[in-house]
């Protein structure tokens, strides 16, 4: 369903950062990319949704290649690809299901979405969200007033509002305790099973990525060293990612 | 033991140095600056009696309160256009800092561009400003609105923009991500964050071009500026005064209620 293919990015014409990168999600599957800091995990999550320009290779969304599209073209895939991040990037002066229904911004026209002009389904579709990920009665607080596991899953929901084939998490627990952590993999892990949704995700923890992944790509300066199921993840491959 | 302790001396000692010396330079600054411009240094001892002259003549009393309606009159226009001034120049310098703030990620050179502008706009004294205008628009009110207006464009859009760079791209990326156009993410992200720091900025901005339209209006000709310089070159030194006194009326006024609308502002947004 999202299969990048030689993907290679220069930092500043210096340092190679991306290096041919090339790898595939499917559908319906958890797929962790894992390795070092400043590795180019972070770089590969943001070059699929061309949040960063890359230097060259293919992006394919489907049928579509994504470095091919103009502006517009970009905007509609945009919303199809859900994304979540490590310090959650919600707009805190906001409450929570207003920041839910900010993932209906790219299928609105400008104006409504200036206004903030949506409609009664949108906004139940948005508590019922809220409601599942355990947030019914947040919905009207301040997202600057919840804890971090609490502002994860507002993002989760978000992006959900987006209806996507396929969630980016940019080390989504990175910033949790524990107990944060648990929930909200499982909340993503449910969604692969349950809607058919695709996970690309970046890990620090290995063994996180060994419980819930079905599919790892190890990442070592720019290169991909290891990709397979994750039952093949060998303690020699761990040491070859993090050598 | 013994070495640490001679090396924690020494860090403390060199820090003492180091903060009198600046003093000292300090000091040198002055005596060079007197020295060059040849002040003599006793004509401090004048100084009280210029305050006395002062306050004998600029003491409002006597008959002034025959003055008081104009001067209230005049007083009042002349807040009424450093408001406008500044509420006009506020939605110009909201437009150019969003569209020229470097983490909005549009065109480079239009934002530098912006921030030349405004560096310009800024740096041009106001009373070159009310000069420059009243060759052009000639001796009125209207001199005075564009003179606190251009000033405060230049101002603001400054500080608006350094308000915008500084709420960093974590968020407006999350928002493009989500397929969001810049306008949306303005209006859905920038402004609500940024809304309270922003109308803090207007805030003291119409507490400076209050205090700024006096002398505009002793330049242009117009308002509580020229009443003073009116009453001033006639004479009626009691009645300059009482147009100071309340200059500074509504200056500590406006400060009062600014921190007053500073407190519900910042209230509300946390509710």
């Amino acid at each position: 369903m999202l299969t990048v293919k030689n993907l290679t990015k220069t930092y500043n014409g210096s340092k190679r950062s991306l290096e041919m990168v090339t790898f595939t999600v499917r559908p319906g599957e958890m797929t962790a990319i894992i390795g070092p800091s400043g590795a180019g995990k972070t770089t590969i999550l943001r070059s699929i949704n061309q949040l960063i320009p890359d230097d060259s290779g293919e992006i394919f969304l489907d049928d579509q290649d994504i470095r091919q599209l103009n502006k517009q073209g970009l905007r509609r895939v945009r919303h199809r690809i859900g994304m979540i991040f490590q310090n959650y990037n919600l707009v805190d002066q906001l409450t929570a299901i207003e920041n839910v229904l900010h993932g209906r911004l790219g299928a609105k026209s400008a104006l409504a979405g200036m206004l903030s002009l949506y409609s009664r389904e949108e906004k139940q579709e948005a508590l019922d969200l809220l409601g599942e990920m355990g947030l019914a009665d947040f919905a009207y607080k301040r997202c600057s007033d919840l804890s971090g596991g609490q502002k994860q899953r507002v993002g989760i929901a978000r992006a959900l509002m987006q209806h996507p084939k396929i969630i980016l998490c940019d080390e989504p627990i990175a910033s949790l305790d524990p107990k944060s952590t648990t929930l909200v993999m499982d909340i993503l892990k449910k969604l692969t099973t349950t809607q058919d949704i695709s996970i690309l995700i970046n890990l620090h923890q290995v063994d996180i990525a060994k419980t819930y992944a079905d599919h790892i790509v190890g990442i070592n300066q720019g290169l991909v060293v290891f990709d397979n199921d994750a039952a093949a993840l060998s303690d020699e491959a761990i040491q070859e990612i993090y050598a | 033991m013994l070495q640490k302790q001679t090396t924690s001396t020494r860090f403390f000692r060199t820090k003492l140095t180091k903060a009198l010396a600046l003093v000292a330079g300090i000091i040198v600054l002055y005596i060079v600056a007197a020295l060059t411009l040849g002040y003599d240094l006793t004509s401090f001892g004048a100084i009280s009696q210029g305050f006395a002259w002062l306050f004998h003549y600029f003491m409002p009393t006597g008959n002034v309160l025959q003055f008081l309606g104009a001067i209230v009159t005049q007083i009042f226009r002349t807040f009424l256009i450093a408001v406008c001034a500044t509420t006009v120049a506020s939605v110009f310098a909201i437009v150019l800092a969003l569209v020229g703030a470097k983490n909005a990620g549009l065109i480079p050179v239009i934002g530098i561009f912006i921030k030349g502008l405004a560096s310009f706009l800024r740096n041009i004294p106001l009373a070159a400003w009310a000069l420059i205008l009243v060759f052009s628009f000639k001796q009125n009110e209207l001199t005075g609105f564009l003179a606190l207006f251009f000033m405060s464009l230049g101002f603001l859009t400054r500080a608006f923009i350094e308000t915008i760079e500084d709420y960093g791209t974590d968020t407006i990326k999350a928002l493009e991500a989500t397929g969001a156009t810049y306008p949306q993410i303005v209006c859905q992200a920038i402004l609500p964050a940024l809304a309270v720091p922003l109308c803090e900025w207007v805030l003291y901005m119409i507490e400076n071009n209050i205090r700024d339209a006096v002398l505009v209006g002793l330049i242009t000709g117009s308002g509580i500026g020229f009443l003073f310089d009116l009453y001033f070159k006639s004479l009626r030194y009691n009645a300059a005064g009482l147009v100071v006194l309340g200059v500074v009326v509504l200056v500590i006024a406006w400060e009062i209620l600014s921190i007053q609308l500073k407190k519900r502002i910042e209230h509300h947004a946390k509710d």
